[in-house]
């Protein structure tokens, strides 16, 4: 099927193994293709702008697709000399903030990109400087030019209400730009990327391959763990390595402990933003106890500094295998007689019921992706549709429901926290004895690979090609926040003001795993919404 | 003697009503499995922020900003020269009841008007917030004093307390108790101070001093309420009445605070929704009180 379209549009097969498939296509080709395979089911994962002239090719952009019914992840590759590219944002609007960083990062230019602005640079960053290119140092700081204030028109029917960039209800920086007519949203704006910390130049320019899992770890507080797995799955794909079967096990059991605490924290979280506090202590009381099974394993709550590209450092403790069992079947009855309660409320459930509604059609094409796309009725899970590590071996459901609301996100996050319990029981009693690295291997250079991964909030990708010199030559992680994170203006419109921060929260976001591109100087004020202007209310 | 006893009373809520929170904030605490702070901590807060400068916002009307917390302050305790608290002597007149319903709203619109003031968008929405529900309340409340005043004749508290028991008057009892819950703004009805949404509403340019009398002046309506609420029930008279009050106040904050602990914010419009339906049964009882029952 696949392979009847891309013969179709002239594609040429670069590298291919089960899991994933990478071609190279005629930039006038591109378009149709992209379309083609949207229709035929595909989203658009991830987008990759590279400087290849130290591979001795031009640059040249990777657009990544993945399917769920083809099994596959599909990278398109396509190269150009003149910094000019066909935009496949009109025919997928999902690409539109790919297409914009690799403009940003690289200096690329989209033709036919329905809004060619910034998005991750800061406004004070001059014109013309690529900080991804391989000519900018990875610790130039270049010099900062005056910063033009937006120019989007002031709207005088409505009143606009600034979310951000700090609000108690945001735990990290990001700027909503709200308008409201009374209590209702007719528009929501969203401006981000207020924590760049330019990971990828710092992994090219001076981190080998066997540190960059580290600094993965630290792209978030809460889901770490799942980005190291991803670009560790990634340099092995692109090494063709195969982990130990003991290694595999473990790190299913720490993704699926960091799934729990993760999960745990957002109905914690929810709880608190509908005035429900009652609620969030009990869920974190329990999510302490997880946190706990963490360090009776790995030695860390949180951050375990356990993977390298070969498999794992150290074995955990086995000695606690009974005690972690028991506590597990304490902490899933206590999490099923607490939910039961709370579920049990009807009021606290009938306001988050029909709100934030997202409909499948706009999901998709924006690739929205993990329990965001599950609550708007699309079936996807890379745990069972990419299998990695030892999940094609266990057995666990993938929840869907259709209603795309927030109640859905509620429900689907916790019948994740039941199957992860269950995930937990599995792969703990059926862990087999043995090594848990490989040592004894070579990278070859130059060489793609993909790591995917089932996040808490979704499918991480990993884009890596292997550098020489045990050097990565060019490292994009893709967290899902990045892509479910468009789909938050068209939840909130139409809806009222005193839901905003719940819809917003429901796509659980994670907004420094999303920023991790453009290097900003410490300190250095980037972005300033219009907070302290009041309100405009002319013509209310 | 009456001033002394004046005196006492003022004193008594003064002291009292920021430890009213920190018992509250401790039973919330204990039903949360938190070991939750001592009790005195509200009182440590607001000695805190009262040595605090306060910082007005740029863009502030500075004369309301200012100004409205003291005067939210000084309506409460003006109100409570006129409630009977722990001594039942106050001051009566005829037509007190309403002065003192009159001196709470001016106290909460007070700082409606200080959020209005601080030019702050959040403010606005909290202020908003404040005045749709208060309309309302108001309405349920017309009700239930109309309602005791036909039943005993008289609009001046001393006369109205102990009230008899009749069937018009148990309704608006009870209509009551839900009105002082929704009144002292706890959850679900603290939609205009709705930390998550919009960051204590009214009060989020407030600081220093300035939002110690403000906080403190919640504290004092919250026990205004219960107080209204005890003259219903306890006895007028006698040495048991300061006993039986200090008793049962913090029973009923015990009460209110559990019940806050096991509810989540409603949106401003179910609130005006219930509260509807509330000033619909107090003008039941009004109609059943003309009546004669």
């Amino acid at each position: 099927m696949v392979d009847k379209i891309l013969a179709e549009y002239g594609a040429v097969v670069l590298d291919r193994n089960a899991k994933r498939l990478v071609v190279q296509v005629d930039d006038k080709q591109l378009r149709p293709l992209a379309e083609k395979l949207f229709e035929s089911g595909f989203y658009y994962a991830n987008g990759v702008g590279v400087d290849e002239r130290g591979l001795g090719h031009d640059f040249a952009m990777y657009h990544v697709f993945a399917s769920e019914k083809d099994k596959l992840y599909l990278v398109v590759k396509v190269s150009t000399s003149n910094l000019k590219l066909p935009s496949i944002t009109p025919v997928i609007p999902g690409s539109n903030w790919a297409e914009r960083e690799a403009m940003d990062m690289l200096g690329l230019e989209f033709e036919g990109h329905p809004e060619p602005e910034r998005l991750i640079l800061p406004d004070d960053w001059p014109k013309g400087v690529y900080p991804l290119r391989k000519e900018f140092d990875y610790n130039e700081r270049p010099e900062f030019v005056e910063r033009k204030p937006e120019s989007t028109p002031q709207r005088t029917d409505v009143v606009q209400l600034p979310l951000g960039p700090y609000h108690p209800a945001l735990h990290e920086p990001e700027y909503f730009e709200i308008h409201v007519d009374g209590e209702v949203i007719t528009d929501a704006k969203y401006r981000g990327f207020h924590i760049h910390r330019g990971m990828e130049k710092l992994a090219e320019g001076r981190l080998t391959l066997n540190q960059v899992p580290f600094l993965a770890e630290r792209i978030c507080g809460i889901c770490g763990f799942t980005h190291s797995i991803a670009y560790c799955q990634a340099v092995a794909d692109a090494a063709g390595l195969d982990w130990p079967e003991r290694a595999k096990y473990i790190g299913v059991i720490l993704l699926e402990i960091e799934r729990l605490h993760s999960h745990l924290l957002w109905v914690g979280v929810v709880f608190h933003l509908l005035g429900f506090d009652s609620g969030f202590m009990h869920m974190w009381r329990i999510r302490e106890k997880v946190m706990d099974i963490a360090e009776a394993l790995t030695g860390n709550r949180k951050t375990y500094g356990l993977v390298l590209i070969g498999g794992m450092r150290r074995d955990i403790d086995e000695s606690r295998k009974n005690w972690v069992l028991k506590t597990l079947t304490e902490l899933r009855e206590e999490t099923e007689r607490v939910s039961k309660d709370i579920f049990g409320m009807k009021e606290l459930i009938n306001r988050i019921k029909g709100i934030g509604v997202l409909p499948k059609e706009d999901a998709r094409a924006l690739g929205v992706l993990g329990p965001v796309a599950r609550a708007s009725g699309i079936d996807t899970d890379v745990r069972r549709d990419h299998p990695y590590l030892a999940y094609d071996k266990l057995d666990f459901k993938v929840p869907v429901y259709p209603e795309g609301d927030v109640l859905a996100r509620l429900l689907v996050r916790y019948d994740e926290i039941i199957e992860s319990f269950r995930l937990l029981e599995q792969a703990l009693s059926e862990m087999p004895q043995g090594d848990v690295m490989i040592e004894d291997y070579t990278i070859p250079s130059g060489r793609v690979g993909l790591g995917a991964t089932e996040a808490p909030r979704g499918e991480d990708v990993h884009f890596v090609i292997t550098g020489v010199e045990s050097k990565v030559y060019r490292w994009h992680p893709r967290a899902p926040t990045y892509n479910n994170l468009p789909s938050v203006p068209i939840m909130l419109r139409g809806n009222n003001i005193a839901d905003a921060p719940i819809i917003i929260a429901s796509i659980d976001p994670c907004f420094s795993c999303t920023d991790h591109v453009a290097i900003v100087r410490k300190g250095k004020v980037i972005w300033k919404g219009p907070l302290g202007e009041g309100v405009k209310q002319v013509g209310r | 003697m009456t001033w002394v006893a004046l005196a006492v009373n003022i004193l008594f809520v003064l002291f009292y009503a920021p430890l009213m929170d920190g018992i509250e904030r401790q039973v919330r605490a204990r039903l949360q499995c938190r070991k939750g702070p001592p009790i005195t901590q509200t009182w440590w807060d607001i000695l805190k922020l009262l040595r605090r400068p306060p910082v007005a916002p740029e863009k502030a009307v500075r004369p309301i900003f200012n100004l409205a917390p003291l005067v939210a302050f000084a309506a409460l305790l003006t109100a409570f020269i006129l409630v009977p608290t722990l001594l039942p002597h106050s001051i009566t007149f005829w037509g007190d009841l309403i002065l003192v319903i009159y001196l709470m709203n001016s106290a909460t619109l007070a700082l409606v008007f200080g959020g209005f003031a601080s030019q702050n968008p959040y403010a606005h929405i909290g202020a908003d917030r404040e005045v749709n529900i208060f309309l309302v309340e108001e309405l349920a409340l017309a009700f239930v004093i109309v309602t005791l005043a036909i039943v005993n004749g008289s609009l001046t508290i001393e006369k109205l307390f102990p009230v008899q028991l009749k069937l018009s008057v148990a309704i608006a009892l009870i209509a009551f108790v839900v009105l002082v819950y929704i009144a002292s703004a706890r959850i679900p009805f603290d939609i205009p101070e709705a930390e998550p949404e919009i960051v204590e509403g009214a009060l989020i340019e407030y600081s220093g001093s300035q939002l110690a009398f403000a906080k403190y002046a919640i504290y004092l309506k919250r026990l205004l309420l219960f107080s209204l609420l005890l003259n219903f029930v306890l006895p007028r008279n006698g040495v048991v009445r300061p006993l039986l009050f200090v008793i049962a106040l913090p029973i009923l904050s015990i009460i209110y605070a559990s019940i806050e602990a096991y509810c989540g914010r409603y949106r401003v419009t179910e609130a005006i929704r219930l509260l509807k339906r509330i000033s619909i049964v107090t003008m039941i009882s009004w109609v059943i009180a003309i009546a004669g029952w």
